[in-house]
C-alpha cells in the first residue's frame, strides 16, 4: 500500500515539537517500512526551500538548544528513498524560487496534483 | 477510473485553501474519477442558497456529488431547502459508506 | 466479514469542531458495523485523559449535574460499550510521546499508548484509512 502524505501547512509545530510533527511522522513510520510519498503545497512548499535551521525561541533565561532542522529532515526522506514532490505553482505564488527547491525535490505543477492523488492508495491529508 | 470522496470542512469564506480543494476535486471529476464531496462544519455554509462564493458555485455545477451535512446544516439554521442547486443531504454514513467501499477518503 | 477501519485524528477536546465531527465518524463506524481503531497523535492523546472532569454553569444557573457538561472520555467510553454491543473492537492508542510532552499519562481503560510504526501497522491491516489534521 503506497500512502500520499499531503503537508498543506508549515511551521505550525516547528518551534514547540522542534519538528513538523507530520515530516517526523513521515520519517518514523518509513522507518517501519511504510510505503509513502510526500506531497509539499500550500505553505507545505516552503519546507522544500529551507535551507538552514529555524531560529532559536528565546523566553526569559529559557533559550532552545534544538530548533527544527526541516532541510535535514527533507533530505532524510529522499535519502530514504521516499519521493518528496512541491507544487511549484504555491512556491511562485509565495515569492519563493523555484531554482532553491532541494535536491530530490520534484516539482511539480498545480494540475499534476490530481495524477498523485490517482496513484496513490491511499491520500492522508494533514 | 479511482473513487474519491473529500470530506470538506474548509470554507472560502474562512480557509484560503478551501478554493484550491474545490479545484482539486474538480480536476479529479474532469479526469474521468467518480468523486464526491461531502460539505461538514463551515464546509457547508457556501451551499446556503444566497451565499455569495463564486468557487463553491462552480464545486456545485461541475457535476460530481455533493452532500451536505445535515447536522452541521441543522447548526447553521440552513434547511435543506434552502441549499443550493445539485446538493443533497446527507452525514457521516456517507462518508463511512465510502470508506467501506474501498473509496479513497480525503479530509480537508 | 467484519471490516477494520483506522482513524488517525490531532486535535485536542474543546479546541475544534473537528473533534464533534471525528467522534461522529467513529459512531457512525461502529454503526456501520465496522471494527474500529484510532491512532491519536499530538493534542488528540488528551481526548481519553481519565482526570477531564465536568463542572457547572454559572452564566446560565446549572451545578455541575444540570449542565452534565461532555467530556470526551466520556464519548470514548460510549463508544466501547457500543463496540461491545455490536461484538466489534474499538481500539485507541495514543502517540506515547505525544501523551508525555502533555503530561496527560492516566487514560481511560481500554486506551492505550503507542507510536508511529503502529499508525501504520494499524493502517496496513485495515481495509482503509482517514487521517484528520488539525489547523
Amino acid at each position: 500500500m503506497n500512502v500520499l502524505q499531503v503537508i498543506d501547512q508549515a511551521f505550525r509545530t516547528t518551534v514547540e515539537e522542534q519538528d513538523d510533527t507530520i515530516l517526523w511522522l513521515t520519517q518514523s513510520m518509513r522507518g517501519a517500512g511504510a510505503d509513502l510519498t510526500v506531497l509539499l503545497s500550500g505553505h507545505g512548499v516552503h519546507y522544500a526551500v529551507q535551507a538552514r535551521r529555524q531560529p532559536a525561541l528565546v523566553l526569559g533565561d529559557w533559550k532552545q538548544s534544538e530548533p527544527a532542522e526541516i532541510h535535514h529532515d527533507i533530505r532524510r526522506l529522499v535519502d530514504a528513498g521516499v519521493p518528496v514532490y512541491a507544487v511549484r505553482d504555491d512556491i511562485e505564488e509565495r515569492g519563493l524560487q523555484p531554482s532553491t527547491v532541494q535536491h530530490g525535490v520534484t516539482l511539480i505543477g498545480r494540475q499534476d496534483t490530481a495524477a498523485l492523488y490517482e496513484q496513490a492508495d491511499q491520500i492522508w491529508q494533514w | 477510473m479511482s473513487h474519491f470522496l473529500f470530506v470538506q470542512s474548509q470554507d472560502p469564506f474562512t480557509d484560503a485553501r478551501a478554493a484550491r480543494q474545490y479545484e482539486l476535486a474538480i480536476d479529479l471529476k474532469k479526469r474521468g474519477n467518480d468523486v464526491t464531496v461531502v460539505l461538514v462544519q463551515n464546509g457547508v455554509v457556501p451551499a446556503r442558497s444566497q451565499a455569495v462564493c463564486p468557487a463553491f458555485d462552480e464545486l456545485a455545477a461541475s457535476g460530481l456529488t455533493l452532500i451536505a451535512d445535515s447536522f452541521s446544516l441543522e447548526q447553521r439554521d440552513i434547511a435543506s431547502q434552502q441549499l443550493k442547486a445539485n446538493i443533497s443531504t446527507g452525514s457521516m454514513d456517507d462518508v463511512i459508506d465510502a470508506m467501506l467501499a474501498g473509496h479513497k477518503v480525503i479530509w480537508n | 466479514m467484519t471490516k477494520t477501519l483506522t482513524f488517525a485524528f490531532m486535535d485536542p477536546p474543546f479546541e475544534s469542531e473537528r473533534t464533534v465531527t471525528f467522534f461522529r465518524l467513529l459512531d457512525a463506524a461502529l454503526e456501520r458495523r465496522a471494527n474500529v481503531r484510532i491512532f491519536a497523535y499530538e493534542g488528540a492523546v488528551a481526548l481519553a485523559f481519565a482526570r477531564q472532569a465536568a463542572h457547572g454553569n454559572a452564566v446560565h444557573g446549572r451545578n455541575t449535574d444540570e449542565e452534565a457538561h461532555p467530556l470526551t472520555k466520556d464519548w470514548i467510553a460510549a463508544l466501547q460499550r457500543k463496540a461491545e454491543s455490536y461484538g466489534l473492537t474499538f481500539e485507541w492508542i495514543n502517540c506515547g510521546l505525544c501523551v508525555d510532552e502533555r503530561g496527560v499519562n492516566e487514560v481511560i481503560d481500554g486506551c492505550g499508548r503507542g507510536g508511529p510504526p503502529d499508525l501504520w501497522r494499524y493502517a496496513s491491516n485495515a481495509f482503509n484509512t482517514l487521517t484528520i489534521g488539525t489547523r
